[in-house]
């Protein structure tokens, strides 16, 4: 009983003592640890990963690495939260966490809410079909009328869903995880996604692959529906300018990168 | 290990489990930390809301202004009940994690102490109906034959009517237990790393899904079947478990 007692108190306590012995300023980013290769969990710590508050796993992936380096350089103490996609910007709202980095695309509606940094990585957006799928070969949108396509809940695939022509959009649901499962099962044809997220998915589960478009016969985005942001309270203005200028010091090439890199990490 | 191929399911599921083990078993602790703090925790507070529930009102002998004080407690203690009855968790979560959390005057108040309170108020108005189901059981010649006896009514219910009450609502707060061992899940849309969440995060690196949650429902039948069988135990200790022979 004692011990029970003993552990049950540093559950709840160690979690917020956790953060006391460093005199620098935390920087507190929120991530769903569940967007590879932007972000997922492991159990095994290696250089890249960093320890999520309040639990025993560590987060990995690019949005851990490009939090690293900004936290060193701005030398603030760097906390990880992991945070459902829906709890991301409330968590912010209530100061739960101080940015989102989590691959999250700066769209309008969303920047009426918070405010976003430049971008910190770009890409295109691609459709992820059952190697077996009859839109395997597809080259345009219109090869997809009539498809079924899921998407993420709270999502710009989601709302780009909408352009498929004739397209049957299910339900949203809540994750890549289950999505992924969607179409492996048959329950969806295909579903829209980041090209490296693609990619990661591809590369774990070998029934899947994606279809990428011309720019003409594609997805009609602007350039900040296909890029990712980091996310701030509207009051937080000094941040902001400070995390764009060491955003604005990291080369294309170091992005694409440290991309590869957390692709080549996940298995 | 290395990660097994998309056909190879139970190989996957070895694999995801021995990747995740500790966090996985970390979420299985923490989901039994909830329910065991949620069963406890709303046991006791549902003692005193279902007192108040069935709070006895004398009409001909006592003042009209403790009458209505008593009745005041009476509704608000039915109107728990209905409110955290009558909404889902799942909804509760969101809104008391997040209504605290917009507040910002608890600097403890973070997923897993909000779980632990939002699933005790949740299981209290449960376990008051189980109480109060238990209080009707006792059988009125009790209550009358303590009055008779020289008891007042509020030594009766203590000494009385209420030992016999808790035990005949046995059986019921340890299904409570049970039923929140499941339906601690819900807390993981605050991000509680309950064992619903941790094995979400166990896939989250290959995208596994389904196999990740076979994982989920072996784990969970294993902690439900054994603390069914301890309930069980329970109520034949306390002889609560009456068998009728047919």
């Amino acid at each position: 009983m004692k011990k029970f007692l003993s552990i049950f108190v540093l559950m709840v306590f160690g979690i917020s003592l956790s953060a006391c012995t460093d005199s620098r300023e935390t920087l507190v980013v929120g991530l769903e640890a569940a967007y590879a290769p932007f972000n997922w969990s492991t159990q095994t710590a290696n250089a890249h990963t960093v320890r999520l508050d309040g639990q025993i796993g560590y987060a990995d992936g690019y949005d851990v690495v490009v939090a690293k380096h900004i936290a060193e350089q701005l030398n603030m103490k760097l906390v990880i939260k992991a945070i459902e996609w829906d709890g991301l910007i409330p968590a912010l709202q209530t100061n739960t966490i101080d940015v989102i980095i989590a691959g999250m695309s700066p769209t309008a509606d969303r920047a009426l809410t918070v405010n976003f940094s430049d971008i910190y990585y770009k890409s295109e957006q691609v459709m992820v079909v059952l190697k077996t799928s009859q839109y395997v070969n597809a080259t345009s949108l219109v090869d997809f009328s009539g498809a079924k396509v899921v998407a993420q809940l709270g999502t710009l695939q989601d709302d780009l869903t909408d352009q498929i022509p004739n397209v049957n959009h299910l339900t949203p649901l809540e994750s890549y995880g289950a999505i992924t499962q969607a179409v492996r099962s048959g329950e969806a044809d295909a579903f829209v996604a980041e090209l490296p997220v693609a990619q990661s998915i591809i590369g774990t589960n070998s029934d899947l692959t994606f279809v990428q478009f011309d720019e003409e016969n594609g997805f009609v985005v602007t350039d900040e529906q296909v890029s990712v942001s980091i996310a701030f309270r509207k009051s937080d203005t000094e941040l902001l300018e400070q995390i764009n200028e060491v955003l604005a010091s990291i080369t294309t090439e170091q992005r694409n990168q440290w991309m590869n890199d957390a692709l080549a990490r996940q298995n | 290990m290395e990660l097994p191929d998309q056909s190879e399911f139970l190989k996957t599921i070895i694999y995801l489990f021995i990747t995740y083990y500790k966090i996985i078993l970390y979420g299985l602790g923490v989901t039994i930390l909830l329910s065991v703090v949620g069963t406890i925790g709303g046991f006791v507070l549902a003692l005193g809301l279902t007192q108040q529930r069935v709070i006895h009102i004398d009409k001909k002998r006592e003042k009209r202004f403790k009458r209505i004080l008593k009745q005041t407690l009476k509704s608000l203690g039915n109107g728990y009940v209905t409110l955290f009855r009558g909404t889902p968790m799942i909804v509760q979560a969101m809104i008391i994690y997040y209504g605290i959390a917009t507040l910002d005057i608890f600097s403890w108040w973070n997923p897993l102490t909000a779980g632990l309170i939002i699933v005790t108020v949740n299981t209290t108005a449960y376990i008051s109906e189980v109480l109060r189901g238990g209080l009707q059981a006792v059988p009125i010649g009790q209550m009358e034959a303590s009055r008779s006896l020289g008891l007042t009514h509020n030594q009766a219910m203590r000494k009385v009517v209420w030992p016999q009450a808790i035990k005949n609502s046995l059986p019921g707060i340890g299904n409570e237990f049970v039923v929140n061992l499941k339906d601690t899940a819900v807390l993981s849309v605050i991000s509680v790393v309950d064992l619903f969440y941790a094995v979400k995060q166990s896939a989250s690196a290959t995208y596994r899904t389904i196999e990740a949650f076979v994982i989920a429902a072996i784990v969970y039948l294993i902690i439900t079947y054994i603390s069914s069988k301890f309930v069980n135990y329970l109520q034949k200790r306390v002889g609560t478990a009456k068998v009728v022979k047919a």
